[in-house]
């Protein structure tokens, strides 16, 4: 690779130093192009900024690289398997949907109407979480809809490092509240049938079948434990195929993307309240594993929860962000109509985080 | 005596990620004028703690086997004729370096036959060497930043500092010139020179940087250190080393391909970001504090706020700089905060 990069390196520091100075130098040019070319420039090559006061020397770790290793975890933990699962035809259009309309047109526009922002790799992760937290058969313009609003949602609030909740998941739920036809139905068996590529656009195909956790709710039904593992059970795209989330989520972990402590205390708070319940109630709740194999709470637990901008920042209040969400998740599931409620607990636990900080920074540093 | 193994919270491996060779070549470099003499660290104050540091944990700084030559049981015997004339009820506590097996080992021989000396091996990672940190792990007390040790009557000394005090104190010899580390991507070579005391900063410098417009040049080390522009500086007893980074203030194309080139340097090897919250600082702060709470405080313009999350405790060793992925400037702005506190 650097072998082959090395006789076009300088041709193409210079090409790209001319259009620098070219866009500098005119002005309408930079009020259209100038955004594109800086995210561009941004990828493929270091800013020139040096360190002007101490410490002079600075670690080889950047947001970039921060954020490479969640798309990176999300790729080898849902699109992989995805593709396996349902057929390349199921996957592909819709990232590239999520990625044209979340990226290439929201921020786009975003960062030409409002100027101060900047075009990120944030969005990526945003858009790769939109088509895994949407049923299989979601048609694409609802995938399309999705990660438009998801980024312009986070801009409005302020970009990536000041956005109050998960903007994926608040998209989901606007998406949930506006079309709850397509967010209740769509759930395709796995590895039954590719789609053909034309019948792609209009979404919604003849198989589809109750996800487990309605099917436990409506029959009292409970899948097998090995298929939820597996992904052979119904589920959201991106969220069937737990062993792999949790093996890209051990991954996160382990080079300190993901702290430890949120899918920890969430999970564990999961497996707690719902022993806890099920003691009580008996067969009318959901028995722990069921619980914390179905739905999207390993999606949710190792990827979302962790998302360190919305969760706190101290890290003793991460165990009560984290059993926060938990102790919702179990609620949710167990005592209303909705079929999940791992999304309503991290939007809620996100919101919650903020009072969650302000009150351990008072104890820790006794204000 | 079973190997202890004491240290603190957070930190960084700075050894492991800056690997820096350094030939054995020693020059000598003497100064224009007459040589400034070495001072003796002890002006009439008691001293009741001697902490003799043989652990750097700097990679640019002067490494151990400069002056103990690997014959630890010498320079133990040296520091005990130091300590019979100059510091007869002072208690010696020898912070070693735990990777150096053989000195671990000599010491420990050393220190079984006698009583005034214990002999503690360290993990090398930086700040493990800042006095507040080795008065907190070596002797259990609470020493608060930039405060005089000397008057809490502990001593603290780098082996160079024993070993010219045995020169003058014992031998009755003059010390005037010490040993400078040189290194950084801005020199020809990395070299260990001794160079009298008073010689300047530009004389030592001299035909050894690569470019001389593209450098900048820092003593005792870019992340604890000043950086100097008057060249004409001259060289005392505390310069330890300098350090000559190249100046790359132009886009490197792919990055990702050239972390060796970049990492020695003083690009911020990044963009300038917003905090996201990552954990990465208060992970790796020695003193246990959490900085991003600082800098947030800033933006808001509560700087006044900033102060009340324990600052007093930072020794400013730049570790939440250095790690901030975002590349914010966390121990400028703690400066800064600290700087309001003296004002008032």
């Amino acid at each position: 690779m650097k072998k082959f990069l090395k006789p076009i390196e300088p041709l193409l520091d210079k090409g790209l130093n001319t259009a620098e100075s070219f866009i500098h130098t005119h002005r309408k040019v930079n009020f259209f192009f100038g955004a594109v070319f800086e995210a561009f420039d941004g990828l493929i090559r270091n800013p020139k900024e040096t360190a002007q006061s101490p410490p002079f020397i600075r670690h080889n770790y950047d947001v970039k690289r921060f954020m490479g290793a969640v798309l990176v975890a999300l790729v080898c933990g849902w699109v992989l398997p995805a593709i396996y699962l349902y057929g390349w035809q199921c996957v592909v259009p819709k990232l590239i949907v999520s990625f044209v309309a979340g990226v290439f047109i929201a921020d786009f526009l975003w960062v030409i109407i409002a100027r101060e922002e900047h075009i990120a790799e944030g969005g990526f992760v945003t858009c790769l979480f939109i088509p895994a937290i949407l049923p299989p058969q979601a048609p694409l313009w609802l995938i399309g809809l999705g990660a438009a609003l998801a980024i312009i949602f986070r801009n409005i609030l302020g970009g990536v490092g000041n956005n109050l909740v998960n903007p994926a998941l608040f998209s989901r739920l606007f998406l949930t509240i506006c079309f709850p036809a397509f967010l209740v139905t769509g759930y395709q068996m796995p590895l039954i049938g590719t789609q053909g590529i034309h019948t792609v656009p209009q979404g919604l195909d003849a198989v589809t079948h109750a996800t487990p956790f309605t099917a436990f709710k409506t029959s009292g039904e409970v899948a097998s434990y090995l298929s939820l593992l597996l992904g052979t059970a119904t589920g959201s795209l991106g969220e069937t195929c737990r062993l792999a989330l949790i093996l890209s989520g051990l991954w996160l972990i382990k080079v300190k993307v993901a702290n430890w402590r949120v899918p920890v205390s969430y999970l564990g708070s999961v497996f707690i309240f719902s022993v806890f319940f099920s003691l009580i109630l008996g067969k009318a709740v959901a028995p722990p594993f069921f619980q914390l194999l179905s739905g999207g709470l390993i999606l949710g637990a190792f990827f979302m929860a962790t998302d360190p901008i919305t969760t706190t920042y101290n890290q003793t209040a991460k165990w009560i962000f984290g059993a926060g969400c938990g102790f919702i998740t179990v609620l949710i599931r167990d005592f209303t109509t909705l079929p999940e409620g791992v999304m309503y607990a991290i939007l809620l636990m996100n919101l919650l985080a903020i009072p969650i900080q302000s009150l351990m920074v008072k104890i820790r540093y006794r204000l | 005596m079973k190997k202890e193994t004491m240290g603190f919270k957070g930190g960084f491996h700075l050894l492991d990620a800056y690997p820096l060779p350094f030939c054995t070549i020693i020059d000598e470099i003497s100064s224009d004028g007459a040589p400034e003499q070495f001072q003796f660290p002890v002006t009439g104050q008691k001293i009741e703690h001697v902490i003799v540091n043989l652990c750097p944990t700097e990679p640019w700084a002067l490494p151990n086997w400069v002056i103990l030559k690997h014959k630890t049981a010498a320079f133990l015997s040296m520091l005990k004729e130091i300590k019979t004339s100059y510091f007869s009820d002072a208690r010696f506590h020898l912070a070693i370096n735990e990777k150096e097996d053989r000195a671990v080992e000599d010491a420990v021989n050393f220190a079984r036959a006698e009583d005034w000396i214990k002999v503690i091996p360290l993990c090398a990672k930086y700040p493990q060497d800042d006095p507040v940190i080795l008065a907190q792990v070596l002797l259990g007390m609470d020493v608060s930043f930039g405060q005089d040790i000397k008057s809490l009557g502990i001593l603290i000394v780098d082996a160079q500092t024993v070993s010219a005090m045995y020169e003058q104190g014992i031998m009755r010899k003059d010390v005037n010139s010490r040993y400078v580390v040189l290194s950084g991507t801005g020199l020809r070579e990395n070299e260990i020179i001794r160079a009298e005391l008073g010689t300047s900063v530009e004389k030592i410098l001299k035909n050894k940087v690569k470019d001389a417009s593209t450098c900048r040049v820092f003593m005792n080390g870019p992340l604890r250190g000043k950086e100097i522009s008057d060249f004409s500086q001259k060289i005392d007893w505390s310069v330890n080393n300098i350090v000559v980074f190249e100046e790359k203030s132009r886009k490197v194309l792919f990055p990702m391909f050239k972390a060796d080139e970049l990492a020695f340097t003083t690009s911020l090897l990044g963009e300038l970001r917003r905090c996201v919250y990552c954990n990465f600082c208060d992970d790796i702060c020695p003193v246990d504090l959490e900085p991003a709470l600082y800098y947030h405080s800033y933006i808001r313009g509560e700087k006044h706020k900033a102060r009340l999350y324990n600052m007093g405790k930072c020794i400013e060793c730049g570790l939440c700089s250095f790690i901030c992925p975002s590349k914010l400037e966390l121990l400028k702005i703690i400066r800064e905060c600290k700087a309001l506190d003296k004002h008032e």
